[in-house]
């Protein structure tokens, strides 16, 4: 097996995709326990006490009554929770399988399931699986709720199967989807009546025996009177030579999502087996993703785009910024993911496809928003605190010292030539002399911050 | 590109002013344009409008004499008395008034029953072979991005292709034309320091060599700085599209309205768009279908009336031709939640003056299903494509689909 070349930058690359990037300080600290202990402070995070986290958290009183409140609260957590790979599954988890507000209605709703999905984060797949399908946000968002014996809706047997646990080409029928959904048929919110959307914030998961088929159901093989519970478990447990259908599914998408890279069929026959062998544990799985040698490889560096809540949140963490996530808030219907409010039930693609001339600009604006904001409220940054104790006496110390806070000094010479320039430059475009004064620091240290967070290399990770 | 960004960059000595990414062409008009591709067909434009989640077809063009109607749409179909009747067997949701005037004015083409063989009953499976064209899915880029690179690959203009999407939809996907995506013209631009205006051209010209790195193989690292040149050229011509501009039309509230009077104003700029993309979602309709489609229906048949009022009073219509399609029709048997789940086929229209009006194929037959109770395909949805590759866009369109059948539905006089 291939050895890792355990570094200060393999430490780097672990922290922005088991979390969203992290301080020097951070990165020295991780870097310090060595790889097996780095993987194990990220993913056995459950000693990892976030009290005084969660004490500061709620004394911002965001208003999780609104879907901007519970927006901002999340992504706060994301910036700042001392466990940053439990909001990063969570999130996975909601990109996984979100439910939009424009059809739930309810926002408590929608907070339930994210605290869901943070609570079952890492926990074994089949019981994050059920959890899901009979949380009230889902049961609305793919009107399982409405689904009874008498005209099972297929909404959610389709996707449960085609998005969430096996793929489209796994082999499943429109037979297999039909008879799923009969299985869960009787997996509904109680009281029935969901029309006054915001009294739905009260909805609560019931299995009601009445309008369950009761029908023998012939389902990917076997025969009998399936439940809901049955489904899963036959859907979860449904394999080929290669063992679980869904444990190959889940380790090449999460594979995706942390590595950046889509995987090689060895690994996720690695990854499969892994899963099939530790009782579907998703908490094993990510283990062996953080631990594998391809992990650190070049070719998995830099490749992941950044989400526009990921750059968001890596710009105010890495630049070590104050925010109420207002203005992250109000930009992310253009930069393309209103989060919680997805348009369909795939939710947003990845990749290049956040990124078109659009979102780039979307992006630009809120970075600029940060880099230019010399208030005491909002989103915002202190140049000064990033230079403090470091020599920035010229444009080209300044430029590295914000380059490797951001991880991105690997830009090409031209670039970090570009930005150097910049710094130098006067209004009129002639070369000048960047000098170490306040007035200089409060112009081209923003301009040049603001440059490095718009730069192509700041949207990977 | 022709020319390089670097190329492009290196040639002015030092630092480019942004004015200087207008292409000349721009500034000329169409004109330039037209010469360098060399086509009669230059001058027209394709305007593509996406429904996206599987419009119901049957709730849009009732079958409104065929007694299985109301039996199979019992819950939530249109009654025979309020249809707009377009022949004696098919007739508009009654909500469609501003379609049916169209009509009316034959202006309009329904293509009846359009699907691929052995329907993918996903969203996201059949989104992409609509995209793509192509059931395999064996095409990275979507069809019209085939037709970009043929036909445009070798323009510098940043406008030829623009989609009014938060995304870029697949079907502009191409390697040699970039496709700008926005949706509001006011944002669609690099906003800088306010406290130092005077600091602004060095921002944005630094900005532009921060994409100016080339790269030797095409990578995600390559793709988003690729971004950085077309996003700044397309925002110069772009701000300027819509000064001084006046409606002719009264557009619906909302994402659609904005979006073709947006697309209205693209073309009335003569910036030498070919194609402008347009999505408009929410017909997923699983529950309570009765009360959420007619709405959808109306804003798209109001704002594609408004479109070409404006279009009539800027004397631009004769050079556009709109499209619309949406992943797969839905299940002929209506739901217990008020709603229906994913189908076929379904009805499509294509609205200008191009359109040699009529109904093309149908009406659908509600008695022969398939085996989940979906309707069969008449149409298949490259005829409808190819169609408009070589009667509008005057192109090869068997290169780009392969061969298939022609469907007639643009006028003589334009072919």
């Amino acid at each position: 097996m291939a050895s890792i070349n355990w570094t200060r930058d393999a430490a780097a690359h672990l922290l922005r995709r088991a979390g969203f990037g992290g301080t020097p300080a951070e990165i020295d600290a991780l870097y310090a326990k060595g790889l097996e202990g780095a993987v194990s402070s990220l993913v056995d995070y459950d000693s990892v006490d976030t009290s005084a986290y969660e004490a500061a958290l709620a004394a911002k009183n965001y208003n999780l009554l609104t879907l901007r409140g519970i927006t901002t609260w999340f992504l706060d957590r994301m910036a700042f929770s001392p466990r940053p790979l439990e909001e990063k599954m969570t999130y996975f988890w909601n990109l996984h399988w979100t439910s939009g507000i424009s059809k739930v209605k309810g926002v408590t709703l929608i907070l339930n399931q994210n605290k869901t999905e943070r609570q079952y984060a890492l926990a074994k797949f089949d019981d994050l699986v059920v959890k899901v399908s009979q949380d009230p946000a889902m049961l609305v968002w793919l009107d399982n709720w409405l689904s009874q014996a008498s005209k099972p809706n297929e909404n959610y047997a389709r996707e449960l199967m085609e998005l969430f646990t096996l793929g489209v080409n796994s082999g499943y029928t429109q037979g297999d989807v039909t008879q799923a959904a009969r299985a869960l048929t009787g997996w509904t919110l109680t009281p029935r009546s969901y029309t006054q959307a915001d009294n739905y914030n009260g909805a609560t998961f019931q299995d009601t025996p009445a309008i369950h088929d009761n029908g023998s159901k012939t389902f990917l093989g076997q025969t009998g009177n399936w439940t809901g519970y049955d489904a899963v478990n036959i859907i979860l447990n449904w394999s080929d030579s290669k063992g679980t259908k869904s444990g190959r599914f889940l380790s090449a998408k999460l594979w995706t999502y942390l590595a950046g890279t889509y995987p090689a069929d060895f690994i996720v026959d690695q990854l499969g087996a892994v899963y099939d062998s530790k009782a579907h544990s998703v908490r094993e799985l990510v283990r062996a993703i953080f631990l594998s040698p391809e992990f650190y490889e070049a070719h998995t560096r830099k490749t992941w785009v950044r989400s526009p809540v990921e750059y968001a949140v890596a710009s105010v963490r890495m630049l070590e910024g104050s925010t109420d996530f207002g203005s992250a808030f109000n930009s992310l219907s253009g930069m393309g993911q209103v989060i919680f409010n997805p348009e369909d039930a795939k939710g947003w693609d990845w990749g290049t496809s956040w990124m078109n001339t659009g979102t780039l600009f979307a992006r630009a604006s809120l970075s600029n928003t940060m880099a230019t904001n010399r208030g005491n409220n909002g989103t915002r940054f202190d140049p000064n605190k990033l230079l403090a104790g470091k020599d920035a006496s010229t444009a080209d110390k300044v430029v590295d010292i914000l380059a490797d806070r951001l991880n991105i000094a690997d830009v090409t010479p031209d670039v970090r030539a570009a930005w150097i320039n910049y710094m130098n430059a006067n209004d009129d475009g002639s070369r000048g002399n960047w000098t170490n004064t306040a007035a200089n620091v409060d112009k081209k240290v923003r301009g040049v911050v603001h440059l490095m967070l718009t730069s192509p290399a700041f949207h990977l990770a | 590109m022709a020319i390089s960004r670097r190329d492009f960059l290196l040639r002015s000595a030092g630092f480019v002013s942004v004015s200087a990414m207008v292409p000349r062409w721009a500034v000329a008009g169409t004109k330039v344009f037209e010469e360098s591709v060399g086509a009669e067909a230059a001058g027209r434009t394709l305007v593509v409008l996406e429904l996206m989640g599987g419009n119901d077809g049957l709730n849009t063009v009732i079958p409104y004499t065929d007694p299985a109607y109301p039996q199979v749409r019992s819950r939530i179909g249109i009654s025979q008395a309020s249809t707009l009747p377009l022949d004696s067997r098919l007739g508009l949701n009654p909500v469609m008034t501003g379609i049916k005037s169209l009509w009316d004015k034959n202006r309009v083409a329904l293509i009846e029953n359009v699907g691929y063989p052995n329907s993918s009953l996903s969203h996201f499976t059949s989104r992409d072979i609509w995209h793509t064209a192509d059931p395999a899915l064996a095409q990275r880029r979507g069809w019209l991005g085939r037709w970009a690179d043929a036909a445009i690959g070798n323009s510098d203009n940043p406008l030829s292709c623009a989609a009014i999407s938060q995304t870029l939809p697949r079907t502009l996907l191409a390697d040699s034309v970039s496709v700008p995506s926005f949706v509001n013209l006011a944002s669609y631009t690099y906003t800088t320091d306010g406290t130092y205006p005077g600091d602004r051209n060095n921002q944005l010209n630094t900005f532009l060599l921060e994409s100016s790195d080339e790269y030797e193989i095409e990578n995600t690292m390559s793709e988003v700085t690729a971004l950085g040149t077309a996003a700044m050229s397309s925002s110069t011509i772009l701000q300027s599209v819509s000064n001084g501009y006046v409606a002719g039309g009264q557009y619906p509230a909302g994402t659609l309205g904005a979006g073709l009077l947006l697309i209205a104003q693209i073309i009335n700029a003569n910036v030498g768009a070919r194609i402008l993309y347009v999505t408009f979602g929410g017909f997923d309709n699983h529950a309570n279908e009765d009360n959420d489609h007619d709405g959808l229906l109306q804003n798209v048949s109001d704002g594609v009336k408004a479109f070409f009022d404006d279009l009539d009073a800027h004397g631009k219509a004769h050079d556009v031709l709109l499209m619309m399609w949406s992943e797969f029709g839905r299940r002929v048997q209506d739901n217990a939640s008020r709603g229906t789940d994913h189908g076929t086929s379904a009805p499509h229209f294509v609205v200008g003056d191009a359109v040699k009006p009529g109904i093309y194929g149908g009406p659908p037959n509600l008695t022969s299903l398939d085996s989940n109770g979906n309707l069969k395909i008449e149409n298949d949805f490259r005829s409808y494509y190819g169609t408009i590759l070589s009667d509008w866009l005057k192109a090869d369109a068997n290169a780009i689909l392969g061969s298939w059948p022609n469907l007639g539905f643009v006028n003589k006089g334009y072919v």
